[in-house]
């Protein structure tokens, strides 16, 4: 932390009180002081725990959207249509794990073109399927759906700042999972074979 | 006087600077940052003992400087008022990179003096010494005996009492003569 400076002193306030930066600090001074406020602000962004904190909420809630819509339709539609059938297929997606090593085997299955073309298929008849919702049902869902949908974008959005996140590729792996639970809830509650 | 005291024709020049300053004159600004840089930094780097951090350090010192400007006092002298800035800044990285708590020295009278060493030393030898002290005492040691303020200026600066910044001066002055195996007056 000092300079090269070998003479002698024979006391502590002989010390060179300015020590000069190794570099200009002036022009980046300068280009935050001239920056919009909203520049500013994103020069200082809240600390990364903060972040991190509110990307798990929104990973939480895309959890409890997923598992009201599953609890919805599983109270309210399967009864009606023998829903008990799909109680092991239900089971085996809750059971995905969620540790940390789980983590990098969900993203082999994400990136499943299995599971993509089941997503795909899905998404397909998403909105005829809620349209033949009852309303309140169909509004139930299409809030989960969104609010999956927000934490999906956020967590993806605080991926790009952060590639090697492994908490952050865990949530988006899980939240992934939800929607894919969400979806399948919804696909089975409105099979014309199970008769929504 | 401390060292942060200045010159009645050298606060009316920087008065000057500060007035356009605070008018929106990044020209002015640029010129008291350039005045002051070098001692911003020093206190920077010997409180954060890390270069690149306190490169930061200054940064925000004179970020939050501009923006605080039109609060200063004139009377008062500017670089106190900046090396009060960069003390914030810097205490608070700090306690960001590592929020370790170190235990508060006991209240301790007779850390007095001028910290006059019984045999001249080296100044990079010196300043290792200080930059392995503990925070707290190398806090108080910098701002004490390097940049001349007194206990009093230097505790609220710290946010420390008073006597706890002595007792800092004394734990540091006892550590520096046990490194440096030399006495220290």
């Amino acid at each position: 932390m000092n300079g090269p400076d070998e003479r002698k002193v024979k006391s502590l306030g002989e010390l060179p009180v300015a020590i000069e930066p190794p570099r200009d600090l002036w022009p980046g001074i300068e280009a935050r002081l001239k920056a919009p406020v909203a520049t500013v602000a994103a020069v200082s962004p809240r600390p990364a725990g903060a972040r991190l904190a509110q990307l798990r909420w929104l990973a939480a809630a895309a959890m409890v959207a997923s598992v009201a819509v599953g609890v919805w339709i599983g109270r309210e539609v399967l009864p009606l249509s023998g829903g008990a059938a799909r109680a092991p297929q239900s089971a085996t997606a809750t059971a995905l794990p969620a540790s940390p090593e789980g983590a990098a085997l969900n993203a082999s299955y994400v990136s499943d073109p299995r599971y993509q073309r089941q997503r795909t298929e899905l998404l397909r008849t998403l909105q005829a399927r809620i349209e033949a919702m009852p309303p309140p049902a169909r509004l139930k869902v299409t809030a989960s759906l969104a609010t999956i949908e927000h934490a999906k974008e956020d967590l993806e959005r605080a991926l790009g700042k952060d590639p090697s996140n492994a908490l952050l590729q865990e949530l988006l792996i899980n939240t992934y999972q939800d929607e894919m639970r969400a979806l399948t809830d919804v696909h089975e509650a409105s099979d014309p074979g199970r008769g929504i | 006087m401390s060292y942060a005291q200045v010159g009645d024709s050298r606060v009316d020049w920087e008065g000057a600077l500060v007035q356009r300053a605070c008018a929106g004159d990044s020209r002015a600004f640029e010129r008291l940052y350039r005045e002051h840089a070098g001692k911003v930094y020093g206190l920077c780097l010997r409180l954060t003992r890390d270069a690149h951090l306190a490169e930061d350090c200054t940064q925000d010192t004179f970020i939050n400087a501009w923006k605080a400007l039109p609060q200063f006092q004139t009377r008062s002298s500017l670089s106190t008022w900046l090396h009060r800035i960069a003390v914030n800044v810097s205490l608070g990285r700090r306690r960001k990179a590592s929020p370790v708590m170190e235990p508060p020295a006991e209240d301790e009278e007779g850390s007095g003096g001028g910290f006059l060493l019984e045999t001249p030393l080296e100044v990079r030898e010196l300043e290792t010494a200080i930059g392995a002290l503990p925070d707290g005492a190398r806090d108080a040691l910098v701002l004490h005996a390097l940049y001349g303020y007194s206990h009093g200026e230097a505790a609220e600066m710290l946010g420390i009492a008073e006597g706890t910044c002595k007792a800092q001066l004394h734990r540091a002055r006892k550590l520096l003569r046990e490194r440096l195996n030399m006495e220290i007056n």
